[in-house]
């Protein structure tokens, strides 16, 4: 079914990429990038809705009802996640809003992750996968084998830049560099010391780029292309909605100056 | 606040530092290769290459002793007339290496180290010359002592498959395509010949010529001064390479038809045979039988009109082109609890050998 459902049409979709690109040396690597522009695209109106679920569940932090409520039933979790759900009904708030995006792209990465190393067909046994996964409508004797090269890395490989002897993860950097930027941008300005939401989102913005960073180092350099595109739109995408927080780039950029409340 | 996130940064730099020395390429993994000098069976799989006796199946060696992760084996190894056994790794680490088919010891000082890519394809060795293909494109050219002869020759795209030669020119299929043809004696190669699909077998040496199949679901006829022609057609890749046998050349193709051309008048000796699924080995000749490996998992024997003699299940995939050690039929499965299975020509199981953990 994983098959069927993601790695099928996405190495098909790669493909179909690649050839119309003119399948030389680079495209490879360019049609990752398409495909990524693509996929953002397409999830457009999710991470839409992510950014205005982590933005009103901002503004929960610093609402007064719900701030009494956390002191009120301190003791009673019970009683306080009946109250939390209460107040989120009663806003029209889904608490789970801002994580979906992040859960899709989940199998994206894995099945894209999947679709490169099938599509580069590395050992004999890919090869044969490959021709498994083909639509018929794909001229695929004409562009198999897929030339791998991309500026100057093999997509195929994780990558690494020899200075003095020693293999420098360049991509890895990146990749841990643009997750960060990205989640210190998305990160909202607040006041409050119990504010749940940021405190996770710190969390976020230390684990995410060490996460994604590692798996740069350890699989092929295609799935670090779509990490740093990915990380870029994201970026472009939140400042063009103009709630990109260019403070928090800044030292104690991440503290508002008067609190918010309702 | 500054101090911190320049900790955080440099952890982070350290950090990938550290974990780029600990991790590396995931895990090779590709179908067995299998040879035979008649005595010993060759296997490689994984990290370990393994010689079977041919009358027992029992385990004679196994290499190496302790396995490295960046050492992988797959491609069929090549026996020398001078008793080396050669294959090169599929690994990180391209080490390409000569044993002794005897005991398992490496022969070589050291091992041949400077190709960039992966030893997929087996080497040929002719007039005491070692041509080794590799996916970095190039051939390289080795004494038997392992040391390089000359520089590697470029032909382009990834070699996967072993050159064959007709005593005058070395032929080599490449994923990129093409034909190449080699004057072993001027180091000087012919034009590429355009296949019109990658190519990941070998070429059959025949009638003053080669035969060749490829991704372009054909098999071409072409001669050394590079005249060639289609000479017939299937209905999906054709992955092995074609058998030669006096006046008929047998082949497959990815859909699992089996082909009899008959090489006089280039006709199909029969319409359709389909017997069971996929065939991505080569098919071996042996007296009056056909031997077929399919990737359902079956051994098949046909007769010459393309009758089924008898079938067997070693079990898991066939992918490995079966190989005759003196009168046993050998076949390497993958996947199958079996690593080598020997059948008699009536296909009398003789015995199967499996891999210790």
């Amino acid at each position: 079914m994983w098959e069927l459902i993601i790695v099928q049409p996405l190495t098909n979709l790669l493909l179909w990429i690649y050839d119309t690109l003119g399948h030389g040396p680079h495209m490879f690597g360019l049609a990752i990038i398409l495909f990524t522009v693509l996929i953002k695209l397409l999830t457009w109106p999710l991470n839409a809705s992510q950014v205005k679920g982590a933005q009103a569940m901002q503004e929960l932090q610093n609402d007064k009802e719900w701030q009494d409520i956390q002191k009120k039933y301190a003791k009673d979790r019970e009683k306080l996640a009946q109250e939390q759900m209460r107040i989120y009904r009663e806003k029209g708030i889904n608490p789970f809003a801002s994580c979906l995006p992040t859960l899709i792209q989940f199998p994206i990465i894995i099945g894209l992750y999947q679709s490169i190393i099938r599509a580069l067909s590395a050992t004999p046994l890919d090869m044969l996968k490959l021709a498994r996964t083909v639509y018929p409508f794909q001229n695929v004797e004409n562009i198999i084998p897929l030339n791998s090269t991309f500026l100057w890395m093999d997509l195929g490989r994780p990558e690494s830049i020899q200075i003095l002897g020693f293999g420098l993860p360049t991509l890895a950097i990146i990749v841990a560099a643009t997750t960060w930027l990205q989640t210190k941008l998305t990160m909202p300005a607040t006041s409050n010391p119990n504010d749940q939401t940021a405190q996770m989102t710190r969390m976020m913005s230390i684990y995410m780029p060490l996460m994604l960073g590692w798996f740069s180092l350890t699989f092929a350099s295609g799935i670090s292309v779509y990490f740093i595109i990915s990380n870029i739109l994201g970026i472009v995408q939140y400042a063009a909605t103009g709630r990109a927080n260019w403070r928090n780039l800044l030292p104690g950029g991440n503290k508002q100056t008067s609190p918010a409340k309702k | 606040m500054k101090t911190k996130k320049l900790t955080l940064f440099f952890l982070l730099i350290i950090g990938a530092l550290i974990l780029s020395a600990c991790t590396g390429q995931p895990l090779t993994n590709n179908y067995p290769g299998l040879a035979t000098d008649g005595e010993r069976a060759y296997i490689s799989t994984g990290s370990f290459i393994y010689a079977i006796d041919v009358e027992t199946g029992n385990q004679v060696w196994s290499y190496p002793e302790d396995p490295e992760t960046e050492l992988l084996y797959y491609a069929n190894p090549v026996l020398t007339e001078d008793g080396q056994l050669l294959i090169g790794s599929v690994g990180t680490n391209h080490a390409f290496i000569s044993l002794d088919p005897a005991t398992g010891q490496e022969k070589w000082p050291e091992p041949f180290s400077s190709a960039k890519g992966a030893w997929v394809a087996s080497p040929l060795v002719f007039n005491e010359t070692i041509y080794a293909p590799n996916t970095d494109g190039f051939l390289y050219i080795l004494d038997l002592n392992g040391n390089q002869m000359s520089p590697p020759i470029e032909l382009g795209g990834a070699l996967w498959s072993a050159p064959v030669t007709d005593g005058t020119y070395i032929y080599i299929n490449s994923l990129d395509h093409h034909l190449h043809i080699l004057n072993p004696t001027t180091g000087e190669s012919a034009d590429p010949i355009d296949l019109g699909g990658a190519a990941p077998g070998s070429p059959a040496i025949g009638n003053d010529g080669i035969y060749v199949g490829s991704f372009a679901s054909d098999v071409k006829f072409i001669t050394p001064n590079g005249n060639n022609e289609v000479i017939a057609s299937a209905s999906d890749w054709v992955w092995g390479t074609p058998a030669f046998d006096s006046e008929t050349l047998y082949f497959a193709d990815l859909s699992g038809n089996i082909f009899s051309l008959d090489l006089t008048n280039n006709r199909q000796n029969w319409d359709s045979l389909q017997p069971d699924g996929p065939v991505t080995a080569s098919l071996l000749v042996v007296g009056d039988q056909i031997y077929v490996a399919t990737e359902a998992g079956s051994l098949i024997a046909l007769d010459r009109d393309g009758k089924i003699v008898w079938e067997k299940t070693p079990g898991g995939k066939i992918y490995t082109t079966p190989v005759l050690a003196n009168d046993l039929i050998l076949v390497a499965p993958y996947q199958a609890e079996f690593a080598l299975a020997a059948y008699d020509a009536d296909g009398k199981q003789a015995w199967t050998f499996t891999l210790d953990n």
